[in-house]
């Protein structure tokens, strides 16, 4: 076409298109042929996705933009921890199990504690239970934090990850200074907890409730109150009770589904028994209300550190234990409710110092387990808030 | 208390089961082909073991025991159901009855060496194909730092 011809070609203000003439050699497509031929995708979300959390590999089937079917693929982080604790003492298993669920590995230790505990029948000194109680929240505060701070980069919101490490850092700085780790603690021993708070321990822990109310205020401000956040996730991914519980699902995820069951109110351990707080609990089941129920949370725990603090009792911080622990043949069962749901340890001893059975009830492995069932249906992005609303930890899925 | 309520409404299904009170729990053992029937029944009656929390297996040395951990929220009891196998043996899938199984039981047939009629995507859970011993067999032995570095 000559530059003429094409601009006669264009809609003359009346909105009537004139004939356009076709160079030589095309043809016009028949009418008739609307519908589009389409051809469904897979799609690797994965390995080494920024937002999987880890190394998560999520095989998508795609018709355009539409996931038709998800397939979770793990394994990626498997370095059978379940398999070389039953080649350890019963002390050095703790070590290993910090490292499944490494954001929060305080709460897999204290199901671990309290599993040997039951098998041997240890009474574990008050001031060591309210201890457990006061480091599993702080735990808590940390983990949710990272995993409303990912949640908020995984859908686009840069800042509010920037502002939690500030929050992060100061109860990694305690946790540090109790602990000597970072980390990976291997603070909750069987019989008690290795030490006492250090002297510029609680200073720093009420200097941070002091600030903290603030600073939430704040990621309400910059992420609850934010426009594109909320059209990212409200009515997405939703989860109704029946499948929740039919999933075997656990923590903030079930809650968010409208049934209040936290193991610290529903089988106490450690401290709790004496504690008072509330169970947050959402409405609709979808990936707005799991995120409110972890901000709720981070407030609620944020109070039991205070209760924990004024409460304190003095005592030892250790039961009197033998040096190589070597507990009858038996079996237990202790559950702890991590950030991410209910941890479970099954501990089975043959009555020698090395455990004969060690398995780990991983909550994020049953949480994840709903992703196949939730995901068909919703478009490619939402998959991204999905997985990010079910905050799991892919050291303790593949263990 | 529990045992006797898992035992009436196991009995009530017409499911043999050994039923016995231990350090974790009421135990309900029953043999591996009334398993399916055996959570039917625990789920639907009165009792409403509404959520399967777990499955593990262990390996007892002469055979392995798969160990189903049922929570019931109505009684607030926690119940456990437990199921023999000899290795490389068959247990009938529960996902119909309880779908947090799905993941569980793919693990227990890698880790395990099992298999689970019925189960929709038998396939490995964390391993790859080269791990050719199910792992979490007692007779499956770790290699010791020396047997690493000669290798």
């Amino acid at each position: 076409m000559t530059p003429e011809e094409l601009s006669q070609a264009r809609i003359t203000p009346e909105g009537e298109a004139p004939a356009i003439v076709l160079p030589k050699g095309l043809r016009r497509v028949p009418r008739g042929v609307d519908e589009l031929a389409t051809e469904h995708l897979i799609v690797n979300m994965g390995p080494q996705h920024p937002s999987t959390h880890g190394v998560l590999h999520i095989l998508l089937e795609l018709d355009g933009e539409e996931i038709i079917a998800a397939e979770a693929s793990l394994g990626y982080l498997h370095r059978g921890i379940e398999k070389l604790a039953e080649h350890r003492r019963y002390s050095a298993v703790g070590t290993l199990l910090d490292r499944a669920d490494y954001i929060s590995g305080i709460h897999t230790e204290l199901a671990l504690a309290q599993a040997t505990e039951q098998l041997m029948g240890i009474e574990v000194p008050e001031k060591a239970q309210w201890l457990r109680s006061l480091f599993s929240e702080i735990v808590r505060i940390a983990s949710h934090l990272i995993a409303i701070g990912t949640y908020g980069m995984d859908i686009g919101a840069m800042a509010p990850f920037l502002y939690i490490m500030r929050e992060r850092e100061a109860l990694l700085s305690v946790l540090e200074s109790v602990t000597g780790a970072r980390m990976m603690f291997n603070y909750v021993r069987p019989g008690g907890v290795l030490r006492d708070l250090t002297p510029e321990a609680e200073p720093l822990l009420r200097q941070f409730l002091k600030t903290f109310p603030g600073y939430l205020e704040e990621y309400h401000t910059l992420l609850t109150g934010n426009e594109i956040f909320q059209a990212r996730v409200k009515g997405v991914g939703v989860i109704d009770r029946a499948t929740a519980i039919a999933f075997g699902m656990s923590g903030p995820p079930l809650r968010a589904s409208g049934f209040g069951w936290d193991v610290r109110k529903e089988r106490p351990y450690a401290a709790y028994e004496q504690l008072r707080f509330d169970v947050p609990v959402g409405e609709s089941g979808d990936c707005w209300d799991r995120y409110l129920v972890r901000m709720e949370e981070m407030r609620i725990a944020a109070e039991l550190i205070e209760q924990c603090l004024d409460g304190m009792p003095e005592g030892d911080v250790m039961a009197k234990v033998p040096k190589v622990l070597k507990p009858p043949a038996g079996e237990a069962y202790s559950a702890v409710e991590s950030p991410r749901g209910e941890v479970g340890i099954h501990l089975v001893s043959d009555g020698t110092d090395t455990p004969y059975r060690v398995h780990l009830r991983a909550p994020s492995l049953m949480n994840l387990a709903v992703v196949d069932e939730v995901m068909p249906g919703h478009k490619i992005a939402d998959s991204v808030a999905i997985i990010g609303s079910l905050d799991i930890v892919l050291g303790e899925i593949d263990r | 208390m529990s045992s006797a309520a898992l035992s009436s409404a196991l009995s009530a299904a017409g499911v043999p089961a050994e039923v016995s009170e231990e350090a974790i729990g009421a135990v309900a053992r029953v043999p591996a082909s009334d398993l399916v029937e055996a959570l039917t029944a625990l789920r639907d009656a009165d009792c409403a073991f509404a959520m399967l929390i777990d499955l593990f297996g262990v390996d007892t040395g002469e055979q392995l025991e798969l160990t189903y951990h049922l929570r019931s929220f109505a009684r607030d009891e926690d119940a456990y159901v437990r199921v023999a196998a000899p290795y490389d043996g068959e247990v009938p899938s529960a996902w119909r009855v309880y779908p947090s199984a799905l993941y569980p039981e793919r693990e227990a047939a890698e880790l395990f060496g099992l298999t689970f009629p019925g189960h929709p995507n038998l396939k490995r859970l964390l391993t790859t194909d080269e791990v050719e011993l199910p792992l979490l067999r007692r007779s499956t032995a770790i290699r010791t730092q020396e047997e690493v570095h000669d290798r």
